[in-house]
């Protein structure tokens, strides 16, 4: 039904009040959390840009309710389900979390004003100190217990001391005190405050152990037993799950943790929502062109070729020609595969893929051969004049003019799919392309546009990564970013309006993750893993309809009209159920 | 002609038997999982996430080798481990597939997609797998002590025998998983064109809905097709880790997964193209370690696989289109068609483009010298030579044009025409193969240069004439009969 212009329906209205509601309490979280609270707001530099920035996370927020309705809901409940996940996997990295409690550098001290018995062969003797480190990491053979022998008379005094080295180890020590035949005389797992404070430094903590002022019963030799104390299953479990969510809460509050890691987050979501448009634009014409990498490359490296020879023409001027001939390399390198597929029916995905690694190696060639400095230690360009380089909007940090770029291209990029005929043919040939075709659409020209644009875009994405992030050509400028922008264009439904909320979201999650390794040290790669689950779960069709028809089954019943009949398994004789997947790999 | 150094130590060494025995320990990696691709893309499910599957499997064959030597004795480690790291890595490969498998088939999700969320799985679990175990986020050198595959003695008296040793040289002591590679190539053949199974499977591929309405299980040949590329490319990522190295290193397949993504393509989606393809690949990455000095860009050759694979999907997209003009020519006369004529035009054409495409090789190495003449003797002698390397490429791939641009040509131009630009260009290549091939072995026959040279050029000019008739010159030179076939 068609709503007259001004006119919203009660579905719509909702849809409008919920989006606003998370969008500003997005904006609120996010601006409270980065400064630390509204009270100090004057301090901060640049605060008028830093909430700027954030309304339009708030707005991105409202898009993506308004465009995706209903299915915002999946794509949420997706990321959920992704981080839960997520979650198991961290908290099953941390399984050893306590063993912590067992390894670190120790010491072992006798103390005792007796005389030295004059006894050779011991480990240790009065007034001596040894030392080891428990469960070293790696080792080939961790040490776990600590067996010291020493020569004592009847009646001697001995205080002993089991103790860490560093304050900041960890370690839980208990020691015992032997005798000949192993019989345990005495033993300590841990210290008081009084004892700590009598015997500093040499005991460190109260986990420290010591025996203290412990008469020998006979002369002979001693055995000094020193080792970790075991610890109980229910402290390991407790460790791993305080240690997951000490993980969890770097890796979730980590990026609003001050400007800079705010910014961080936002300089990476610059980046993903220009590859997520560029993905964005060929998968909504069906065409699985992963080629966004080396236009990525391309449009770098033509960037900053320019900004390199002609670094001292005014920023007026080379800022927006390296931009727009970034965006021209972009757009002929997605051409290439583009005329393939259209006019050859060359398989994009293939040709796609070996484009890439020409551009890389192209890219890395150049650079090498060509770009870098004589004298420079490591491959890279020379740093960009200042007139080559994106300016900060907000000071000490990479959030840059890239901003209003990134703003303009998802417009441009929304009028070109919604507004334009060569939208409506994309979207068309995207839909069915025999249907379009009969239609009189022209596949071919149309396809090729479709890769070709999404190279532009591309390509301005390596611009920004040169000018605006590195502000020199490095090698390996991208590591396999193109794959981090499906990943974007997919949860925002291939479109322009959602990416910049995917593209936020998704930096959110991949920032976030680098402070769980530093704050955490916790593998980085979970998010990957997370990645990982949510392309599944996300393309996964037919897994709601799934768990629909098991319950439906598990019922007994068929509420007709309200599913599909389940096709005969494994294929069955009948006609089989195909997917765009199937034909994709067919050969061309 | 090249008497610079390095240049003429790079086209020496390409015939000795040590680069030969190297192309085909770096093309071990590749040809197994592009067997992998091969199975799952004729089956029309191409496996994306075969890299992230290479990875895991890595991996894994590491993790469990190493194990193994705390699991079993001394001796029996050293024995069991590798071969447990190979099950174990072939194992994990067939999991990750069916659960491609599962997602692909049973949950609809789309394939390419799930592959690449396989690849991004597999690279991170590994990593992340490694740092758990390892404390190390870069390789598991010195932690995890690996094993390796064992290596494949050939008896010595064939190194006796004058010519046999050559090759002797070439085969002994390569990794069990190189022999494994060629011998799956063989395997796969026979299974895909001799097995019933196998033709289902083309069946399938070629056309869902024809194979279903005859009775072939589409949805389980496709599990099987998938499963197998799982295995193919679990091989493969043992090769990677424990063929010669006994370590795994974060992302070492280095985008193997994706090659082999194209070699079917470049082979035409037949087994046996498919493992000369993948010793295109591995003669070219061991020419770039072979030339990797800092005067001369490794990157060009690493560059011209990647460059011909574009070129044969261009190839074979013509092929096809070609073949559907064929099949419409057919269609019009009817009883009157030439088939053996018009599959010898086709062969033909294949011929005359790879030819061309070859020549751009010429070409590349030409750039190179002139980018860096320093790596190949100096401006005095590498500026010369590249422009006679140019020339040559130019005038190789300027006469075999035509007939790619218009394939009918072929058959509407008097035969010496195809022939004459053939049996040239093949001429030369053929001549420079066999006169490099007699160089490496004169030492071991005792044969003159002069011999050397017109005895490589005259076993050159039979095989190029051999090679033209047996592809179809013979038809084209008994065929007068001619039609235009239709457009299309």
């Amino acid at each position: 039904m068609k709503q007259r212009r001004g006119q919203f329906s009660r579905g719509q209205l909702a849809l409008l009040v919920l989006g606003l509601v998370a969008g500003l309490s997005v904006v609120y979280v996010i601006s409270h959390e980065v400064f630390g609270g509204f009270g100090s707001l004057d301090t901060q530099p640049d605060y008028q840009a830093v909430l700027f920035v954030n309304a339009l996370v708030g707005i991105s927020v409202l898009l993506f309710v308004l465009e995706l309705r209903w299915d915002a809901l999946r794509v949420v409940l997706t990321v959920i389900v992704a981080l839960i996940i997520g979650y198991g996997v961290t908290a099953a990295f941390n399984l050893d979390a306590a063993a912590r409690f067992q390894r670190g550098e120790f010491r072992v001290q006798l103390q005792s004003q007796a005389e030295v018995p004059d006894v050779e062969e011991m480990d240790l003797e009065y007034g001596k100190a040894r030392g080891g480190e428990f469960n070293q990491q790696n080792a080939p053979e961790p040490l776990t217990e600590a067996s010291y022998r020493f020569a004592g008379r009847e009646g001697d005094t001995v205080t002993i001391i089991a103790a860490v080295t560093r304050q900041n180890i960890e370690a839980d020590l208990e020691v015992a005190l032997l005798d000949e035949s192993g019989q345990v005389l005495a033993e300590s797992q841990d210290s008081t405050a009084e004892q700590i404070e009598a015997y500093r430094p040499d005991l460190k903590s109260t986990k420290d152990a010591v025996i203290e002022n412990f008469a020998l019963p006979a002369d002979g030799v001693y055995t000094i037993r020193a080792r970790p104390e075991a610890i109980p299953r229910s402290t390991q479990i407790s460790e791993m799950l305080s240690k997951t969510r000490l993980a969890y809460e770097a890796f979730l509050l980590g990026p609003l943790d001050g400007v800079l890691r705010w910014s961080f987050w936002v300089q990476d979501a610059l980046t993903l929502i220009l590859l997520g448009l560029a993905i964005a634009i060929v998968f909504r014409a069906e065409q699985f062109s992963l080629g966004a990498e080396g236009q990525l490359y391309f449009g770098a490296l033509v960037s900053g070729v320019l900004i390199l020879a002609f670094g001292d023409v005014p920023k007026t001027l080379l800022v927006p020609i390296a931009l727009l001939s970034a965006a021209t390399a972009g757009f002929l390198w997605g051409l290439l595969p583009g005329a393939l597929k259209a006019y050859l029916g060359a398989n994009e995905l293939v040709s796609t893929l070996m484009l890439n690694t020409i551009a890389t190696r192209f890219y890395e060639m150049v650079l090498t051969f060509q770009l870098q400095p004589e004298d420079a230690g490591y491959t890279a360009s020379d740093w960009f004049s200042s007139a080559g380089i994106l300016d900060p909007i907000v000071e000490n940090t990479q959030v840059t003019i890239a901003v209003f770029v990134v703003i303009a291209v998802v417009i441009v990029t929304w009028l070109l799919i919604r507004r334009t005929p060569i939208g409506y043919e994309i979207r068309m040939i995207g839909a069915n392309i025999k249907f379009a075709n009969y239609g009189g659409v022209n596949s071919r020209r149309t396809i090729m546009l479709a890769m070709a644009i999404s190279g532009a875009v591309a390509g301005l994405a390596g611009a920004h990564l040169g000018m605006g992030i590195h502000r020199k050509l490095i090698l390996n400028i991208s590591v396999a970013l193109a794959f981090e922008g499906v990943v974007v264009a997919l949860l925002a439904r291939n479109n322009p309006l959602v990416v910049p909320f995917t593209g936020l979201l998704y930096a959110y999650l991949r920032t976030g993750a680098r402070f769980m390794e530093s704050d955490a040290n916790v593998s980085f790669e979970v998010v990957r893993i997370i990645q990982a689950i949510i392309i599944l779960l996300i393309t996964a069709e037919a897994l709601v309809t799934f768990f629909r028809r098991r319950r439906i089954l598990r019922r007994g019943t068929v509420e007709i009209g309200t599913s599909t009949p389940p096709p005969l398994p494994g294929g069955g004789a009948g006609v089989p159920s195909d997917t765009v997947g199937s034909e994709e790999g067919a050969h061309v | 002609m090249f008497d610079s150094s390095l240049f003429q130590n790079v086209i020496e060494g390409i015939f000795s038997a040590a680069f030969l025995a190297s192309i085909l320990r770096v093309t071990t990696p590749i040809l197994l999982p592009s067997l992998g691709a091969l199975i799952s893309d004729r089956a029309g499910v191409i496996n994306i996430g075969l890299e992230g599957t290479m990875l895991s499997a890595a991996f894994t064959g590491v993790v469990f080798s190493s194990y193994a030597r705390e699991w079993f004795e001394a001796e029996t480690a050293v024995i069991i481990g590798p071969w447990l790291g190979l099950l174990m890595g072939v194992l994990i490969g067939v999991l990750l597939a069916s659960l491609l498998a599962l997602f692909h088939l049973r949950f609809k999700a789309n394939l390419i997609l799930s592959g690449i969320a396989l690849n991004v799985l597999g690279s991170a679990a590994t990593v992340a797998l490694m740092y758990e175990l390892t404390g190390d986020r870069g390789n598991t050198k010195g932690n995890l002590n690996s094993m390796r595959m064992p290596f494949i003695q050939l008896p010595e008296f064939l190194d006796e025998i004058p010519v046999v040793s050559f090759f002797f040289r070439i085969f002994d002591n390569q990794s069990v998983m190189t022999w494994i590679a060629f011998i799956a190539v063989i395997v796969v053949w026979f299974f895909m064109y001799r097995t019933p199974t196998g033709m289902h499977l083309r069946a399938v591929g070629q056309n869902p809905e024809a194979a279903a309405s005859v009775g072939i299980r589409v949805q389980r040949t496709r599990y099987l097709a998938l499963l197998l590329s799982g295995v193919l490319a679990g091989l493969g990522g043992i090769h990677m880790s424990m063929g010669y190295l006994t370590f795994f290193q974060r992302d070492m397949t280095a985008g193997r997964g994706f090659i082999a993504l194209a070699t079917p393509y470049l082979g035409g989606g037949n087994p046996i193209g498919t493992g000369l393809a993948s010793l295109v690949f591995g003669f070219f990455e061991a020419i770039a370690t072979r030339i990797g000095s800092l005067e001369i860009p490794s990157q060009l050759p690493q560059m011209v696989p990647y460059i011909a694979t574009v070129m044969a999907l261009v190839i074979y997209a013509l092929q096809a289109q070609l073949t559907v003009r064929v099949r419409t020519l057919r269609s019009a006369e009817g009883e009157g068609f030439d088939a053996a004529f018009w599959k010898a035009v086709q062969r033909l054409s294949v011929l005359h483009m790879l030819l061309a495409l070859t020549a751009v090789v010429g070409i590349i190495i030409s750039v190179s010298m002139f980018s860096t003449p320093d790596g190949f003797g100096g401006v005095d002698t590498a500026i010369p030579n590249a422009a006679v390397i140019a020339v040559i490429s130019v005038v190789l791939i300027a006469i075999n044009l035509p007939f790619i641009i218009q394939v009918e040509r072929i058959g509407r131009l008097p035969w010496w025409y195809s022939a004459g630009t053939s049996i040239l260009s093949l001429w030369l290549y053929a001549g420079i193969f066999f006169t490099l091939f007699l160089l490496a072995i004169s030492d071991t026959v005792g044969l003159s240069d002069t011999l050397t040279i017109v005895g490589g050029l005259a076993l050159g000019l039979v095989a190029a004439i051999m090679l033209w008739l047996r592809l179809g010159g013979q038809y084209l030179m008994r065929t007068r009969h001619y039609a235009a076939p239709a457009a299309v």
